[in-house]
């Protein structure tokens, strides 16, 4: 499967009457936005009313509490539209060519429970640890219906959807837009990837995604990730929006549906297929809470490897505690049928760094790339200006009572910000 | 006597008040509702019975809430002992000693936040055995 990407640089968003990508700069008018996203039904039943901010990269901004960030993308050539299944008809996507505005995102924010989490900074210490804060961000800011309070589920999904909505929109005024760059990328099927690189190790990607219950969902095609059994995609289906987030949980190391669209770990395999290694397919499963779930997902990821001839295998988490039971289960009886792993998560070591890092272990589990240590504590110093509401600061994970101060900083654990230490490695802290 | 895997066989333990509210009632399992008991208590209740023999059916450290925040904490151990399971009692040590980790956050004076932990447990819960959790909430007891 062969999907081009378009890379259409965003360097400024500017509100304004007409709708269009110019010269770099993305003009937008909130309210074609809005009109856009209030034609979901439920987004009409569940959300009052939006708001909109642009933040961009230096500015004393800070954005709370986050949601989701989406980039903005359109499908220009082959089957299948944007986020399928969700908001496009569920066609297979991964095919043809889609164009992307690279260096923007929509960021959606605002209450959805009383001890929410996510924050962007977009200067200052905080800036360095979320990739957020290098983006020109749209955001949106939902406000609930006065009795949201006894429907979270809906409101959850009325949210997730108007994100995904707004993106949709933004992502259409790049159709027509000639991209700055464009690259290929594409996988094969078994037999055709054996005869093409004999020589290379066969490596798939175990991506192991967030299926816990309301606030801890992930979406494939649509399904809940909880309700599939493991399964094979396609890398390049990945890129073109086939998984959506719907975690709402720990900030630091939630895929946001933006990580899921930019992948690191897909980007560095592809970056080696057909050099040193052969990417074969990714394979995806889940992290639900019953134990028969977790054995029978990990025995199938196990059999999957075997049963594609495998050498290598990475597998990258989400989230802590829970989840860290199926990074054991998977990557133990990967390793047991022959398959060589590497794993990704991030630490909850304390904030001295000295406890131990997971709820789990295994000696199989042997090659570990970490994406952080979430405990760390970090100040954030006041910001002019705060996009959402500063009301959970003071609790937040990580947070902890009196960690908002008079004068506007914040102590806190570096679990509030955004994407901190994201488990597929998509941010810049580890450890060596 | 429950099979294993059997509803039949599930005993809830938890000190959730909105899954009394919601589940108790609703199906075939056993709840053991224990509204005296803070979070750390209802693993402790559930590490004895698995050291009785009883069998975990869902993870203790469920959900990205962390231990240090939630008060609320439901389970699923069997109704009866069937064996212990060695990687069962590492399993809830590892969840006691992960609460005691953390530096805890008293959330006792935010209705709201304490009532949204009690949702996301609660649906954490339904999750695990199935439930609809969107009607149970429709269709409370009280």
């Amino acid at each position: 499967m062969k999907l081009e990407l378009g890379f259409i640089k965003i360097s400024d968003i500017q509100f304004s009457k007409e709708c269009k990508v110019e010269n770099g700069t993305l003009y937008v008018d909130p309210e074609a936005v809005k009109a856009f996203m209030y034609e979901d039904d439920d987004v009409k039943a569940w959300v009052k009313d939006f708001s909109f901010d642009v933040a961009k990269p230096g500015e004393s901004v800070r954005i709370t509490p986050v949601k989701d960030v989406i980039e903005p993308r359109v499908k220009v050539e082959g089957p299948g539209g944007e986020f399928p299944g969700v908001i496009s008809k569920v066609d297979t996507v991964g095919s043809g060519k889609t164009n992307v505005l690279r260096g923007m995102a929509v960021v959606t924010a605002g209450k959805i429970v009383g001890f929410q989490e996510g924050i962007i900074d977009m200067s200052g210490p905080g800036a360095d640890y979320t990739p957020f804060s290098k983006l020109n961000n749209f955001v949106v800011v939902a406000e609930p219906v006065d009795n949201y309070q006894e429907h979270k589920h809906e409101y959850e999904h009325a949210v997730r959807i108007a994100g995904l909505r707004a993106a949709t929109f933004i992502g259409e005024l790049g159709r027509n837009v000639t991209p700055d760059e464009t690259k290929e990328f594409e996988t094969y099927g078994i037999k055709e990837g054996i005869e093409k690189f004999p020589n290379l190790p066969r490596v798939a990607y175990v991506h192991m995604l967030q299926s816990q219950g309301l606030l801890h969902d992930t979406y494939v095609y649509g399904v809940d990730a909880k309700r599939s059994l493991t399964t094979i995609l396609n890398p390049t289906e990945t890129m073109d929006g086939a998984i959506i987030s719907g975690n709402c949980v720990s900030a630091c190391d939630k895929n946001t549906t933006y990580h899921h669209q930019n992948n690191p770990v897909v980007a560095d395999l592809f970056e080696q297929h057909g050099k040193t290694l052969n990417y074969v397919c990714n394979i995806i499963t889940n992290e639900n809470v019953y134990l028969a779930d977790k054995q029978r997902s990990s025995d199938w990821t196990a059999k999957l490897c075997r049963l594609l001839d495998l050498d290598g295998a990475i597998v990258s988490q989400e989230g802590f505690g829970n989840p860290d039971t199926d990074l054991i289960m998977n990557t133990k009886k990967i390793e047991q049928v022959g398959v060589k792993t590497t794993i990704i998560t991030d630490e909850y070591a304390g904030q001295d760094g000295k406890s131990q890092s997971l709820a789990d272990a295994d000696p199989l589990a042997d090659a570990v790339v970490t994406g952080g240590n979430a405990n760390e504590v970090i100040i954030l110093p006041a910001m002019d200006k705060v996009i959402g509401t500063l009301d959970y600061v003071d609790k937040i994970a990580g947070g902890h009572a009196g960690s908002l101060r008079e004068d506007g900083s914040i102590e806190a654990e570096l679990q509030v910000i955004t994407g901190a230490t994201n488990e597929m490695g998509f941010n810049c802290l580890s450890a060596r | 006597m429950g099979m294993i895997g059997n509803p039949h066989d599930f005993l809830i333990l938890t000190n959730n008040p909105l899954v009394m509210d919601c589940l108790d009632g609703r199906g075939d399992y056993t709840i053991e509702y224990h509204p005296e008991l803070n979070h750390r208590a209802i693993l402790v209740k559930a590490r004895d019975l698995i050291h009785k023999g009883h069998i975990l059916y869902t993870h203790p450290l469920a959900g990205s809430v962390k231990p240090n925040e939630t008060p609320y904490k439901s389970l699923i151990v069997s109704l009866v002992p069937h064996g212990m399971e060695s990687e069962h009692e590492i399993m809830i040590g590892n969840a006691i000693a992960v609460y005691d980790k953390f530096c805890k956050i008293d959330w006792s004076d935010n209705e709201q936040a304490l009532r949204d932990f009690q949702l996301i447990d609660y649906t954490l819960l339904c999750g695990a055995i199935g439930y609809d959790a969107a009607a149970g909430l429709s269709n409370k007891n009280h």
